[in-house]
């Protein structure tokens, strides 16, 4: 694949994209809400399909089904007090079944994987501008999700609001995916929303170097993967998740330090 | 004297179910306040009522000027896992400064190390401490402390009660604690409240916690194992 002079903003993005990816993804080990933001990134699949019937970008369709998925988890949730965790379950799946009725083979192949090669210079900059979107609100809201993550009770006693830390929490993991979505793809959203802190989880002894590890690990994982498809002929999600695969293998190996 | 707190006809229903029936008290400054009962009486729904945590049906609830509420939960489980060193945890108290965070941990007589500790490494007394630290650090005025029913050694419990102590002599802080232990309510508290559901007592310890009261509130096989111990 070669992506000619559109490499640098491309590069700009995904360095962006993976800070992003990085900082909620340390939240989303705290909260045990890994498996459920995998899940959550199928709601995309949908929006991904009719930004590519009607031909406008994949990326706005995407982000609005999962506003839209986050918002209905969020409103159920305390409505039926069923858990986030089996909401999602209900709606990645009925959006999993509408997208695919909704798209071609190739653009299903595309949305699964992630796919570089028609990424435009548009899609760059509203990713780009996306993740600082990110970055911002997570560093603003940093202090209180985790304190609500870690102890809801004594959150909630310095007057923390559970219910908007939650949807905060829920906007976040949206936004997030939906600028992952096109450089790894739906399936391997995982890849740069659960390895990186579970990596950092291994190396870490203190929070803030928890949040660095993870986005360190993120930065490598996505920008190596993304290296690795531009010479090789991978997809940019495999090579991401092999990347970040290796890089957990990697600390395991390594001899942990004494704990404090 | 202005109390600091002033619970009226408190009502809190949990999912159709009744927990707390018309519940009135008031706290006053510097004083400690025990509250007693059995499992289930609705003690810690009564603290957590308070604090806001918990909605409630029904009654007022109302604080002094310039009251300050700090709170220890009962429950503060911490995942094995987590990467979070002691002082970590502190900042995460929203408004706190450094110079607050130092200044609880010398009043505790926590070293510089025990803050560079990993939250996950703590004793269950250290992690009792961690908290009295947490709730300390921005100088409350009125604690209310959820007394852990279980895994806190003797030596970590009985650190944790004069722990208390001397805040509320040092810092004249009052102290609104839920009790499991009719000593600790001897010897550290003004007056005691006898819970459940209903309020059954409410007075001087000395006074209220007699056989007939603690009969009511426990059954009789409750009774003559606190008896022994006091």
């Amino acid at each position: 694949m070669s992506f000619g002079f559109l490499w640098i903003p491309l590069v700009i993005a995904a360095l962006l994209a993976a800070i992003a990816s990085g900082f909620v993804s340390s939240f989303l080990i705290l909260r045990r809400m890994t498996l459920m933001s995998d899940a959550l990134s199928h709601v995309a699949l949908p929006g991904i399909a009719l930004g590519l019937l009607f031909h406008f970008q994949p990326l706005i369709g995407g982000l609005a089904f999962l506003l839209i998925g986050v918002l209905l988890i969020w409103r159920l949730e305390f409505q039926t007090k069923l858990a986030a965790e089996t909401l999602t379950g209900v709606i990645f799946t009925t959006a999993l079944a509408i997208g695919s009725l909704m798209a071609s083979q190739t653009d299903l192949l595309e949305a699964f994987f992630g796919d570089l090669a028609h990424i435009t210079l548009g899609q760059m900059a509203l990713q780009a501008g996306l993740s600082l979107v990110v970055i911002t609100i997570a560093w603003k809201y940093l202090n209180r999700i985790v304190l609500f993550s870690i102890a809801p009770d004594l959150a909630a006693s310095v007057k923390l609001s559970p219910k908007k830390l939650e949807l905060v929490l829920l906007l976040l993991i949206a936004l997030t995916i939906s600028i992952g979505v096109s450089f790894v793809g739906v399936l391997l959203m995982s890849s740069l929303l659960i390895m990186p802190a579970a990596t950092a989880r291994q190396l870490a002894r203190s929070y803030k170097s928890f949040v660095g590890y993870s986005v360190t690990f993120s930065v490598i994982g996505l920008t190596g993967g993304m290296a690795l498809s531009a010479f090789f002929p991978v997809q940019p999600g495999i090579a991401t998740v092999l990347v970040s695969a290796a890089l957990f293998v990697i600390c395991l190996i390594v001899p942990k330090r004494q704990m404090a | 004297m202005e109390s600091l707190l002033r619970v009226k006809n408190l009502n809190v229903t949990i999912e159709g179910k009744e927990i707390l029936k018309d519940i009135s008290f008031e706290v006053m400054p510097q004083e400690v306040l025990s509250i007693i009962g059995p499992n289930g009486a609705g003690k810690s729904v009564l603290l957590k009522a308070i604090l806001g945590i918990l909605p409630v049906t029904g009654g007022k609830i109302e604080f002094g000027k310039g009251v300050k509420v700090g709170y220890l939960p009962q429950r503060f489980a911490v995942d094995r896992y987590l990467p979070m060193t002691v002082e970590e945890f502190l900042r995460l108290k929203p408004g706190v400064t450094t110079e607050q965070i130092r200044e609880s941990a010398r009043a505790l007589k926590l070293d510089a190390s025990f803050l560079k500790k990993s939250l996950a490494s703590l004793s269950s007394g250290q992690m009792e401490k961690a908290l009295i630290a947490w709730v300390i650090a921005d100088r409350p005025n009125l604690i209310f402390f959820d007394e852990p029913t279980e895994n806190i050694d003797v030596a970590g419990q009985e650190s944790v009660y004069q722990l208390i102590d001397t805040f509320h002599h040092q810092l004249k802080i009052a102290v609104v604690l839920v009790s499991h232990d009719l000593n600790v309510v001897y010897r550290y508290s003004h007056r005691v409240m006898c819970l459940n559901q209903k309020m059954q007592c409410f007075g001087a310890p000395i006074e209220m916690l007699t056989n007939d009261v603690l009969q009511r509130l426990y059954g009789e096989h409750a009774v003559f194992e606190h008896h022994h111990h006091v």
